[in-house]
């Protein structure tokens, strides 16, 4: 290992997101030994394939039934993402009487990177753009229209999950 | 260290470093991690606009626009992350621990002794001081798991047999390594 050239690239399971040796302590093991089966089938080969049936079932600790071994209950969750619900909401808000800035949330349900999102605004609409909170990027400019095109064509986003807002009050 | 640590909940605030202290971040990673001096450039790119990543509890995260590279904890030393570790495995002494240590220890335990000097871990031989930041690996795995800091000197680990070893810094999936910026 240590004649080879840096940086190493090291693989990481996609479910766990641990190094796939390490698969086997995480909560998920049955889901990771799929993931890997398809994705990184040396790997597979050589952590699952060249083990004894008994060694396998050792390694996975779904299988024992203890409720608690020593150490603790292994590691628990690994936050499973949670469902929510996506939806994309664009409106708009009325500032200094006749001005309006156009509010776009709920980016985030649909996994966007908001920053980039918020820049591409920006250049498309020629306008400041900015993220003002947790999942919401406030584009000055009353764009609303253009905005649920661009969400739709540019950013990939399905018809139906843009929803007009109308107007938004804060 | 990150074993509670959220990204809504921790960071304080983020900040661009300057050129100069960036450039002092660089030689003092080269001084205290001599082994990556070739490196560095790939590492830390000269271009790229570093920045500082202020949690709580004094800790202070370094990165560029989308890693994280580098953490520290008041004034300590820098501790590269996990996944910067795995590219450049070479940057810390390797310890390395047993097999039945592996899960105390990924789930965020401090390494005692007796998992080090059993028959399946390993400890340089050159006696590594206190305080040094070291590579934590584990018996019949390739990667490191775990980065911590020497509690007791090698040699007192290994006559001493008893409590901690090392503070366990790092590990993996805890809250440094699940961070998303």
């Amino acid at each position: 290992m240590t004649s080879s050239n840096f940086p190493l690239k090291v693989d990481y399971c996609g479910v766990c997101s641990l190094p796939p040796e390490y698969c086997e302590h995480g909560p998920l093991f049955d889901k990771c030994k799929e993931w890997m089966e398809e994705n990184l089938p040396d790997e597979y080969a050589r952590l699952i394939l060249n083990k004894t049936q008994e060694e396998l079932e050792a390694m996975s600790l779904n299988n024992s039934k203890k409720k608690q071994t020593r150490g603790g209950k292994a590691m628990k969750n690994i936050t499973k993402k949670q469902e929510v619900q996506k939806q994309v909401v664009v409106g708009r808000s009325m500032r200094a009487r006749k001005k309006y800035v156009t509010l776009v949330r709920g980016l985030k349900t649909c996994d966007m990177n908001l920053k980039k999102c918020s820049k591409a605004f920006g250049q498309k609409f020629a306008c400041g753009s900015s993220v003002t909170g947790d999942d919401e990027i406030t584009v000055q400019g009353d764009v609303v229209d253009d905005m649920m095109d661009f969400i739709v064509e540019e950013l990939g986003i399905d018809d139906d999950l843009v929803v007009d807002g109308g107007d938004i009050k804060d | 260290m990150f074993k509670k640590f959220e990204a809504k909940e921790s960071i304080v605030g983020t900040n661009q470093i300057k050129n100069s202290v960036q450039r002092s971040i660089r030689t003092k990673l080269i001084d205290t991690y001599p082994n990556i001096e070739e490196y560095i450039n790939d590492i830390l790119p000269k271009k790229v606009n570093l920045k500082v990543v202020k949690c709580q509890d004094h800790i202070e995260l370094i990165s560029t626009d989308d890693e994280i590279l580098f953490f520290k904890k008041r004034d300590g030393p820098f501790y590269p992350t996990l996944r910067l570790l795995h590219m450049y495995p070479n940057m810390l002494p390797k310890v390395q621990v047993d097999k039945g240590a592996i899960k105390f220890v990924l789930s965020g335990a401090h390494i005692m002794c007796p998992g080090l000097t059993s028959p399946g871990a390993d400890l340089p031989e050159e006696c590594l001081p206190t305080d040094t930041p070291v590579s934590v690996h584990a018996e019949g795995k390739i990667n490191a798991l775990a980065i911590g800091h020497m509690k007791m000197s090698s040699d007192d680990i290994k006559s001493i047999n008893k409590g901690v070893g090392i503070d366990n810094v790092h590990y993996l999936n805890d809250g440094l390594w699940r961070i998303d910026l």
